[in-house]
């Protein structure tokens, strides 16, 4: 197991005036060097949960350790080492794309010819440079998007934290991030990625912690994750409703890992679809079950947080 | 990594609100422009008005007399349109009446000595008799006027005292005259006559005095003196409608919650904040001062003279803009939108004008609005101004008003920097 470059313990916090807690006791860990992706449905606590590890919110409770830190007592240590892109495209739109870089950039400690060099890595990495000179209040949603994530790493931080960062941008915008941060992972940054939407953690992230009302119903390595839910999942309406009997027999089909009823649905867990499925029709044939529908779909975040807790991810 | 410091981080800091204040053209405007429109229009429009309502004068009379020559100056005051008269009865010395003056009350003051008439007439008397020695000293009449009145106003009330009383030594000398004989009158005798009555006059000269007993020139604002410092100071405190909306807006587009996350200490991003527009107030100023000295004349108004204490004046400068400073920064602070700020900024400063003197000088307001009118810092800042100004006066003379700015900059300052932490919540 690799170095841990965060540890949260019992993180917990209650907004002011609010009843419920926005974030709920708990427990995460991110790997040095891992691309960690944050995935909850709207007001599962998302931005919360980052807003505790970058400093910003202090925690009512619990443990948190970023970068070897203490996050109550080496604040700024913690804060030399970590960049955040936050969820609002948070610049100044009266300033050039360069005054922006520069400002932030000399607030994070730069200077002289390092400033500069970093100025221009960071115009380059966004696509800007021809631009660097106009002000941002004359870009499009996506250049300021792009904008945005490079002041967040003017200062090559250890640990990135963006928040939901392809929100309302154009798919080719959203695929050069992508790029990007996968190659600025490659080189050795720890990414703490936040969304909602569950493609992008599965196709980014190789570690991801599933939030829901404040809590974290799952985590762990990408691949695990996928794998509780097998290669898939089949469902099947018959008539009657599925029953006991015809839950056992479907379970020890050959392919089929498991079978539960849920209200009038049978799921069956499968490793081998293809085989499960031919089983369960031949099945229910001879046990004279009528079939009403029967779906199946490839594991993903989308199919485990369904399963998890009955609601879509998506609104 | 290498950290390059907090004095970058204050560069930096300093550099970014100039370009969003020099981009910012409402706030150009605001700070620059309208003052500008503001001290021209008002020195030019204003110039009558000012000389108009100095013409009424009110003099106040302490009449120790009670004879013929306290009756002879009060019927006289009494019928000239421009005086005010009034007869103080509960007054009984020269601290009285300089007290009245000093309250503002009254412009002037004349103080009729006890036994005057008597004197007067004794006075007459040796006139009659031709007596050659002339020795011993006339009826002082004096005249006790507030310091911050135009010379020319005080000669004006100075001169109509000293016919007032030349009317009273006429009739003295008529009344006299009348219980004698006859007399032959040459021109020998007549020349003769002249200097025995010179040397027996029965009144002293009438000279004006200080009602503060020192003093040099002390006339009233000319209205360019007026309208410089007051435009220039509603100006300086206008700087808190830009730097509380510049800020609010920050704290709305999330510039604030990236520097949060950041290792910057809040002292660097209120500095960056205050210098700049520090910068700006001695800018204001000394374009509106250009203004007094160059433009208004050119326009056909009096060109500003400001005294002889430009250190008074910078001392005064830099407090003003101080506490225009803090306001704004407290301003910042409290307000969650850019609408309550500019509302609240814009109502503030407008109403701390108009009690200040600044709208509406105040010596053209009753005496309670004037009194009310110390609780505006705009008030203290345009008192100290007119004190260099109008009255010559120097350092001394405006530490109580620069003192009372930046306690008053100080204390805003310090309830902003409580409200304002970068630390988390
Ligand atoms: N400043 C605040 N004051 C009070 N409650 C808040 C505040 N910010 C968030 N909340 C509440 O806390 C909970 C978690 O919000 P949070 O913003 O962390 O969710 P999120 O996962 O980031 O959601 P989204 O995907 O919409 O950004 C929500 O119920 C939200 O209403
Ligand atoms: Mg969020």
């Amino acid at each position: 197991m690799n170095d841990l470059i965060i540890e949260a313990k019992g993180l917990y916090k209650t907004y002011r005036g609010a009843e419920k807690a926005a974030v709920d006791r708990i427990d995460l860990t991110v790997e040095k060097g891992s691309f960690f992706g944050l995935l909850g449905p709207n007001g599962a606590g998302k931005t919360t949960t980052l807003a505790m590890l970058t400093g910003l919110l202090e925690p009512d409770d619990g443990l948190l350790k970023v970068a070897g830190f203490d996050i109550r007592t080496s604040l700024d240590e913690v804060k030399r080492r970590i960049g955040l892109v936050p969820q609002e495209i948070s610049l100044y739109p009266s300033l050039t794309a360069q005054e922006n870089l520069a400002y932030f950039g000399m607030m994070q400690g730069l200077s002289g010819n390092a400033l500069n060099g970093r100025i221009g890595d960071c115009l380059e990495f966004a696509r800007l440079t021809e631009l660097a000179d106009k002000r941002v209040e004359t870009f499009s949603g996506g250049m300021k998007r792009r904008l945005s994530l490079a002041i967040g790493i003017i200062h090559e931080p250890l640990i990135l934290f963006l928040d939901e960062p392809t929100v309302g941008i154009d798919p080719a915008s959203r695929l050069f991030i992508f790029e990007n941060l996968k190659a600025m992972n490659a080189n050795g940054t720890t990414i703490v990625y936040t969304s909602h939407y569950m493609e992008e953690v599965q196709t980014l992230c190789d570690t991801a912690a599933i939030m829901d009302s404040g809590r974290v119903i799952a985590n762990g390595r990408m691949s695990a994750l996928l794998s509780r839910q097998g290669k898939g999942m089949i469902r099947i309406r018959t008539a009657p409703d599925p029953t006991e009997a015809v839950r056992l027999d479907v379970e020890s089909l050959p392919g089929a890992q498991s079978a539960i009823i849920k209200n009038d649905l049978l799921e069956i867990q499968t490793q081998e679809p293809e085989a499960a499925i031919e089983g369960v029709l031949r099945l229910l044939r001879e046990k004279n079950v009528k079939l009403l529908s029967i779906s199946h779909g490839a594991a993903d975040l989308e199919g485990l947080f369904l399963s998890l807790t009955g609601t879509h991810l998506r609104d | 990594m290498h950290d390059a410091g907090n004095l970058t981080r204050l560069y930096a800091s300093i550099l970014k609100e100039t370009r969003l204040i020099v981009r910012d053209r409402e706030a150009l405007v605001i700070l620059f422009v309208m003052p500008l429109a503001f001290v021209l229009i008002m020195s030019l429009a204003m110039q009558d008005a000012f000389m108009e309502k100095s013409g009424v004068f009110t003099v106040a009379i302490l009449d120790n007399d009670n004879g013929a020559v306290g009756q002879g100056v009060i019927a006289a005051f009494s019928s000239a349109g421009y005086m005010k008269t009034t007869v103080l009865k509960d007054a009984h010395d020269e601290a009285d009446v300089k007290k009245e003056i000093n309250s503002g009350r009254f412009k002037f003051g004349v103080i009729i000595p006890k036994g005057a008439t008597t004197l007067a007439k004794g006075r007459v008397q040796r006139q009659l008799n031709f007596a050659k020695d002339g020795s011993g000293n006339g009826v002082y009449v004096r005249l006790i006027s507030d310091p911050a009145m135009r010379v020319d106003h005080s000669n004006l009330v100075a001169s109509s005292l000293a016919r007032a009383l030349a009317g009273v030594e006429n009739r003295l000398l008529w009344e006299a005259v009348a219980s004698l004989s006859g007399m032959e009158i040459t021109p020998e005798r007549e020349k003769e006559i002249r200097e025995i009555l010179d040397g027996n006059r029965p009144f002293e000269e009438v000279k004006a005095e200080d009602a503060t007993g020192t003093r040099t020139a002390s006339p009233m604002p000319t209205s360019v003196q007026q309208s410089v410092p007051a435009w220039s100071l509603f100006a300086m405190f206008f700087i808190v409608i830009p730097l509380s909306v510049t800020f609010i807006k920050e704290r709305q587009l999330g510039g604030l919650t990236r520097l949060k996350t950041m290792p910057v200490p809040s002292s660097v991003v209120m500095a960056g904040k205050a210098i700049p527009y520090f910068i700006i107030n001695q800018l204001q100023i000394a374009l509106m001062l250009a203004v007094g000295f160059f433009i208004v004349p050119l326009l056909g108004g009096d060109a500003l003279s400001i005294g002889n204490s430009p250190i008074a004046v910078g001392i005064l400068t830099i407090s003003a803009s101080f506490a225009a400073i803090g306001f704004g920064l407290m301003t910042a602070m409290f307000c969650k939108t850019t609408e309550q700020s500019t509302t609240f900024g814009g109502t503030s400063i407008i109403v701390f004008a108009a009690l200040g003197g600044i709208m509406v000088p105040k010596f053209l307001m009753p005496q309670f609005m004037q009194s009310i009118s110390v609780i505006s810092p705009l008030s203290w800042g345009l008192d100290g101004f007119l004190d260099v100004f109008v009255r010559g006066g120097g350092v001394s003379d405006i530490l109580p008003e620069a003192v009372g700015l930046l306690s008053f900059g100080l204390v805003c300052l310090c309830v902003a920097a409580w409200r304002f932490s970068l630390k988390p919540r």
